[in-house]
């Protein structure tokens, strides 16, 4: 049997956070298809905002999962999260239109197995690991969809690989310059994987507080998006790219402010820190 | 029953049940292999589940000490499965992958190399810092004398701690993980490398060398997420910390190499799929 070592108390239920991430993060990536329909590149930027609405949920994911004690760090749950998401991810690319929505399903069976494997197989008895593990994979599914679609301009499998050059006013097509063969998807991997789990392994502890928490993951996410739209730069129009920049970079200080804000409101008030509470019935 | 005395007390038997259905998960996986796809799709499957398995098998034998050894309270290296194992194996990816064009057998040799050079030169570091900067001797917890040398361990095992520092048999461990993991990784990468060589040109009607760099990033990217959950999955086997192969918790594998069959099983279904279909 396992104990849970910290209480939730208080603050936005799970349940609604979670609904909250998905349609925003589905949203936001569905609004950079207006890319395809007007023939610009100008909205890529809503991708960046998915990521740092799946990121948002997935934090408060792995504050559900790590308040049980995995014994195995914050991090893990990250790196798992990241390392399953981006094998649904990818399959899902090929789909073309339907593929944030195939990304959640095969998403979610991924995790769901990879959950059951940790919970059963490997005798873990977390009660909320499989639906924990599916929808950390979820979350690293579309955050990094969110991420390609903000320095690709697009979520399919050929705007991935295929970039069109122009010399001397010929268009190529081009392969070595793309969000794959870059080696872009990398850098989105680990920006993405450490967005998702430093948040609350920074907040963790007796002082936490779940909107402090929540601040600082889309304080990482826009920092994280100001990181991809340097990116986009080499693959979208400049002009989109200065857009998505531009976005990030008010995001990113407007949260920074905030976190700085909250930091301030809890670092200052006294902290009568009880002993560690005594949970059962678990 | 307080809090702090309720460490997750997950057992160390089995779960009979859920190792069947692990198992048969797997095999079910296997047979949708064998038919969507071709001979040798099914073979790159195998690769990748071999690539798995001795990645979740590997990482047992790392001495993963945790927040108590950086405090010199337990043995091993004072941080979690998932760096350790992502650092040592990842490592040995990257060896393995400068050694790609010299076939199969040398890259996934070259990749053993690199991960256990990597783990090498960590315990030693560690060991370093523990004995001339933390000023303390190696010593185990867990068994009297060391399997290897023989030297008795009580006298040099502070008291009220688990042991701590890094023993030889924990050396040698964290080496031998190093290669396992290593060459759990390369050989990942090497099977999905072949197969996306062999199978982008025609799907994205481009020469062999345009989509080389696809089909090398495709694969790293790959390679470094089934590497990510087998390691995770894994650390969940240990949960926590563990010394070495001398360590009651080593015990464990079987259950690891069900997990990692299974897990990558699927992603490695999901990885080949993507060529495959249309």
């Amino acid at each position: 049997m396992t104990v849970k070592v910290e209480v939730i108390e208080g603050g936005v239920p799970h349940d609604k956070i979670m609904i909250a991430g998905l349609v925003s993060s589905l949203v936001c990536i569905y609004l950079t298809y207006v890319n395809v329909l007007t023939q610009t590149e100008m909205f890529s930027f809503f991708g960046g905002i998915a990521a740092v609405a799946a990121l948002i949920w997935g934090s408060n994911t792995i504050k559900v999962l790590c308040s049980y004690g995995i014994g195995t760090g914050v991090p893990s749950a990250g790196m798992m999260a990241f390392g399953s998401g981006v094998i649904a991810m990818l399959f899902a690319t090929k789909f073309g239109i339907l593929a944030p929505i195939v990304a959640l399903i095969l998403a979610a069976i991924i995790g769901a197995v990879l959950g059951y494997l940790a919970n059963n197989v490997l005798n873990m008895k977390i009660p909320t690991m499989i639906r924990s593990l599916t929808e950390m994979s979820i979350v690293g599914a579309l955050s990094l969809m969110g991420f390609a679609a903000l320095t690709c301009g697009g979520f399919t499998f050929a705007d991935l690989t295929t970039n069109v050059i122009s010399i001397f006013g010929i268009a190529l097509p081009s392969y070595q310059a793309t969000f794959i063969a870059g080696g872009a998807i990398a850098v989105a991997f680990l920006l993405g994987a450490i967005a998702i789990q430093h948040p609350f392994n920074a907040c963790l502890g007796p002082g936490w507080t779940q909107d402090r928490m929540l601040t600082l993951t889309a304080e990482c996410g826009f920092i994280s998006m100001v990181v991809c739209a340097i990116m986009s730069f080499a693959l979208i129009s400049v002009s989109s790219a200065v857009i998505s920049l531009i976005v990030a970079l008010i995001g990113w200080v407007f949260t920074y402010h905030q976190y700085f804000v909250l930091s301030k409101r809890d670092a200052a008030a006294w902290l009568d820190a009880k002993p560690i509470p005594d949970v059962e019935g678990h | 029953m307080t809090a702090v005395a309720a460490k997750p007390q997950v057992g160390s038997m089995f779960n009979p049940v859920a190792m069947v259905v692990g198992t048969i998960l797997f095999l079910i996986l296997l047979g949708v292999m064998y038919f969507l796809g071709s001979t040798p799709a099914f073979i790159t499957l195998i690769g990748i589940v071999i690539g798995g398995v001795l990645i979740g098998f590997g990482v047992h034998f790392v001495p993963v000490g945790g927040a108590p050894a950086a405090m010199g309270q337990a043995p091993g290296i004072a941080t979690g499965v998932a760096m350790l194992a992502a650092g040592g194996g990842l490592a040995g990816l990257f060896g393995g992958a400068w050694a790609a064009e010299q076939g199969i057998v040398m890259a996934t040799i070259t990749g053993a190399i690199g991960g256990g050079l990597m783990m090498a030169i960590t315990c030693m570091m560690v060991n370093v810092v523990y004995v001339y900067g933390m000023g303390i001797p190696a010593a185990s917890g867990k068994v009297k004398n060391d399997p290897i040398t023989g030297d008795s361990q009580a006298e040099y095992k502070s008291q009220g701690t688990e042991g701590h520092g890094l023993p030889f048999i924990s050396f040698v461990g964290g080496v031998v993980g190093g290669l396992f993991a290593g060459a759990g990784g390369t050989l990942i990468y090497m099977e999905l490398l072949d197969l996306y060589k062999g199978s982008l040109p025609t799907l994205l009607g481009a020469s062999e060398a345009q989509i080389l760099p696809i089909a090398v990033t495709l694969a790293g990217i790959f390679a470094i997420g089934m590497f990510l959950v087998n390691a995770v999955l894994t650390a969940y086997n240990i949960t926590g910390t563990i010394e070495g192969p001398h360590d009651p918790k080593f015990k464990r594998w079987p259950r690891s190499i069900v997990a990692s069959a299974a897990a990558s099983a699927l992603c490695g279904l999901v990885a080949i799929l993507i060529v495959i279909m249309n």
